[in-house]
């Protein structure tokens, strides 16, 4: 399915472009994300075409019409089975989703969980503002403890979610953090994860200039820093655990973890991993006499 | 023979006896012997206990429903003698393997009152002292019960042999222990005398359930991903397209909850493929947010709903209709949709596929209905009908370059719109839950927002202008019309057969259902306005097909005819009904 555009021209951020305008918040995580999901996509020489952009609902998911590609803007925290389901279908689409802690760690975390296990093979942009901001500033799965907000003015009494712990405890093939003022670093990062054969967790460290006041973006900019240094190594699971487990202080961002023998769930499945057909080119009438043969 | 022209052995015991296995060789043994036969099966939510049971329903006509009763009773546990025992018709036998089995007060007034035989086959002792396994218990009642039948043995040996086909070294043993069986003596075991003409023809016939018919409808229309969470009784659409998944190539998956199913199903039908999934009530609640989204974004979605009782957890492993409604109004909103039902192994097979053309055609959810009874019955069929043509409704390559950027969502008179795929070279677009514009960007505007609406709406009356009329079996004329839908159309075929073929005089018709909605009505009014009498029959508590039918029509029947206690109608029930309009 591909066209002489997309083999012979070479994709350019203008064909990422959106004549919709952008409604975040001046000062929003969101803006340089975009940016670097469009960078990564134009570096990989990803065409619109290939693209395929999955949003969750938040604020995320409100610039789903501010940017090019085959986009599918689901519903609040369904955006991994969603997603999955179009990977599975057609895996020559390069398939990002992209959803908030909200959604990734309340209403869906159970979809998290097993797509982990499946290893669809998929790039999750996890926007981690620790806080609803879209529907003004509720506590989150990840908001920190007694931090007051709205709906819970006297402070959060649960713990919060640690996102790299809880996806690196269901043995992710690939997890990185990144925050959202780095956009080259961002850039790097979601091409790794489009790269990756497998489920790519990635946890955006976003500023919310809204709604939270606990961590803006310079309270990030003092802590974080780069896990690529000299002697890393991303594919120990016991030093990515550990790596990743300080995020008061100083925080660690790059690729936490990468499994470098990971095979992803259609190579996984017994009767999918050998057919070089797409299950979107099989659609056709079959001949069921063999089956009912068995019921003579 | 309490029914005219059908006998009714039921086999019961406890759940993990093998009741299934012995049903099935019975079944298929009958066909062998050139009888048609209804499969019917009752089974305890828990896995070894409890009492369950499969009767099988025989007859040299074809048979599509159960008797309340049967004429004999094959017991293999005390669970299942005190269950059963007030099923046994009239003059009818008992075998059972029971060693020590008490009958109570209670019980010997039954067996007494109805005249009923009761023999014990000490089967576990006679097994051993053939030489048998214990497992072999089963094979040697088969004996005992195809002696008491007076049928031929070879259909029944056949049958053995082609069941052990991968394991050859017990194939002897069990037919020993057939031949042991029929060798049993007892003063009560009298031969029945069938009055049956066997048929040939019938050897090449199939035997198939309802959940099988519609696992061969998604492969025979093209699934190439089915997602399930298992849920009685849709299960063993998921087990079976499994076991069958190297030779179709399909992916077949068990997902972790019916949301992740019902999106999972999205998203590759949004791919391009064509996926369905099936659950039953239950898992259709936690559905229904999707089935709203597919709405919205006009995805192609199919679900079987096969019906079971509720509320909550009701009835797990039972029958009834009860789900209608809650289909015809699933998710959030207003936007089209098709709601179907199934009620045998050809509509299953037949309406999966329409259920898949439609769905991509309108770009709609379309959910299709069943019923435990239609689901994991065995029914006696020729064979499937001929598969149907696929339809997918998509603008053709050639097409792709002409589409422009708010193309995907268009204002069009139908209300159906250009449907291309990801991965395609042509405009990409937002399939957005949002209310969107043709490009699938959001808007709140009011303006926008209800020409949106009503063109999608639009495609309500287009697909209503598109479906089918209920189906009349039986003369326009009629005194009765009885009106039904699912599995209702089985017994109240075979009980408007029977009331024909014993002298009754009143004029029985039936007008079936299976497009549901968008419901339609003229048919029925008209066939109406000349019946002396219309009769709705439901398999549910409320009556919901009569209360669609009031909602889009006005029309109320002169009668309904309602069961809700998870067992469907049996065939002398109806009987029962039509006879009483006699009066």
């Amino acid at each position: 399915m591909s066209c002489t555009t997309c083999s012979t021209k070479t994709t350019t951020l203008a064909d990422y472009a959106s004549p919709n305008a952008l409604t975040w918040c001046p000062g929003c995580g969101n803006f340089g994300i975009q940016v670097a999901l469009k960078q990564a996509l134009v570096a990989l020489g990803v065409t619109p075409h290939q693209a395929m952009l999955c949003y969750d609902i938040g604020c995320n998911g409100n610039g789903s019409d501010k940017i090019g590609g085959y986009r599918f803007h689901g519903l609040h925290g369904r955006v991994i089975p969603l997603a999955a389901g179009i990977a599975c279908a057609n895996k020559n689409l390069t398939v990002v989703m992209e959803a908030g802690d909200g959604a990734t760690f309340g209403e869906g975390i159970n979809h998290l969980a097993h797509a982990v296990r499946a290893n669809f093979n998929i790039t999750f942009i996890c926007h981690n503002n620790e806080n609803y901001g879209l529907t003004k500033g509720q506590a989150s799965a990840t908001t920190r403890k007694d931090i007051p907000m709205n709906s819970s003015p006297d402070g959060v009494t649960s713990d919060p979610v640690h996102a790299q712990r809880f996806v690196l405890s269901l043995g992710v093939s690939f997890s990185a953090r990144v925050f959202s003022g780095d956009i080259r670093g961002m850039n790097t990062i979601f091409q790794a994860a489009m790269k990756h054969p497998g489920f790519s967790f990635v946890e955006v460290l976003q500023n919310c200039p809204s709604y939270n006041k606990t961590t803006p973006h310079e309270w990030y900019q003092q802590r974080v820093y780069n896990v690529a240094t000299e002697g890393y190594d991303p594919s120990d699971r016991a030093a990515a655990l550990a790596a990743a487990e300080d995020v008061d202080e100083k925080i660690a961002t790059g690729i936490i973890f990468q499994d470098p023998h990971s095979v992803p769930f259609m190579s996984r499945d017994a009767v999918r991993k050998d057919i070089p057909t797409e299950l979107t080119q099989e659609v056709q009438q079959y001949d069921v006499s063999q089956f009912t043969a068995g019921m003579r | 023979m309490h029914i005219h022209n059908r006998f009714v052995v039921k086999v019961s015991g406890a759940s993990g006896q093998g009741i299934n296995s012995v049903g099935d060789t019975i079944s298929k043994s009958l066909k062998e012997s050139g009888l048609y036969s209804f499969g019917y099966r009752e089974y305890p939510s828990l896995i070894k206990g409890g009492f369950a049971s499969f009767q099988v329903d025989f007859s040299d006509q074809l048979l599509n429903s159960a008797a309340e009763h049967c004429d004999i009773l094959l017991v293999l546990s005390v669970s299942a003698f005190t269950a059963y025992l007030p099923s046994v018709a009239p003059n009818g036998t008992v075998i059972h393997s029971v060693i020590g089995l008490q009958v109570s007060e209670q019980q010997q007034a039954i067996l007494t009152e109805k005249n009923i035989s009761l023999i014990f086959v000490p089967a576990q002792q006679l097994v051993k002292e053939a030489g048998g396994h214990p497992l072999m218990a089963n094979t040697f009642l088969l004996g005992v019960l195809w002696k008491l039948l007076g049928l031929p043995s070879e259909p029944l040996l056949q049958v053995v042999r082609k069941q052990f086909e991968k394991k050859p070294d017990v194939i002897e043993p069990n037919i020993a222990m057939i031949e042991a069986g029929k060798a049993f003596e007892d003063a009560g075991l009298i031969p029945v005398e069938l009055p049956f003409t066997l048929n040939s023809d019938l050897v090449d016939d199939i035997i198939i359930g309802g959940n099988q018919a519609i696992a061969l409808g998604a492969v025979a229309g093209g699934v190439r991903a089915y997602y399930a969470y298992p849920m009685t009784p849709s299960s063993s659409i998921l087990s079976y397209l499994a076991s069958i998944s190297h030779q179709t190539g399909m992916l077949v998956k068990q997902i972790e909850d019916e949301i992740s199913v019902a999106q999972m199903t999205v998203g590759s039908s949004f791919a391009g493929t064509r996926a369905m999934c099936g659950t039953s009530g239950g898992g259709f609640d936690l559905m229904t947010e999707t089935v709203s989204l597919a709405g919205m974004t006009e995805t192609p979605f199919v679900c079987v709903v096969a019906q079971r009782p509720g509320p909550a957890t009701g009835l797990p492993t039972w029958t009834n209709a009860a789900d209608l409604l809650l289909a015809v109004f699933s998710g959030h909103g207003e936007y089209p949709k098709v709601v179907l039902a199934a009620s045998d192994p050809s509509s299953c097979f037949t309406l999966t596929q329409v259920a898949l053309n439609l769905s991509e055609e309108y770009q709609i959810p379309v959910i299709l209905l069943t019923e435990k009874q239609i689901a994991e019955s065995h029914f006696h069929l020729k064979d499937l009908p001929a598969s149907i043509e696929i339809s997918r409704g998509l603008v053709p390559e050639s097409e792709l370059g002409s589409l422009s950027n708010m193309d995907r969502y268009k204002n069009t008179e139908s209300g159906v719109t250009p449907r291309w795929l990801p991965g395609q070279c042509a405009p990409t677009f937002d399939a957005n839950s949002d209310e969107h514009l043709g490009d699938g960007s959001l808007t709140e505007d009011s303006g926008p927002s209800k020409e949106i609406f009503e063109r999608r709406m639009r495609k309500h009356d287009t697909i209503a202008a598109a479906l089918p009329e209920p189906e009349l079996f039986g003369e326009e004329a009629c005194d009765v019309l009885y009106v039904g839908w699912g599995s209702v159309k089985l017994t109240v075929l075979d009980a408007i057969q029977l009331y024909q073929q014993t002298g009754g005089s009143k004029k029985c018709s039936y007008l079936h259902y299976e497009y549901l909605f968008p419901l339609k009505t003229e048919r029925l009014e008209a066939l109406a306005q000349t019946a002396q009498k219309v009769v709705f029959v439901e398999n549910n508590g409320t009556g919901q097909l009569a209360k669609l039918v009031r909602m889009e029509s006005g029309f109320t029947p002169d009668h309904i005819v309602l069961k809700n206690e998870g067992r469907p109608f049996f065939v002398n029930e109806i009987l029962s009904e039509i006879q009483r309009e006699e009066n």
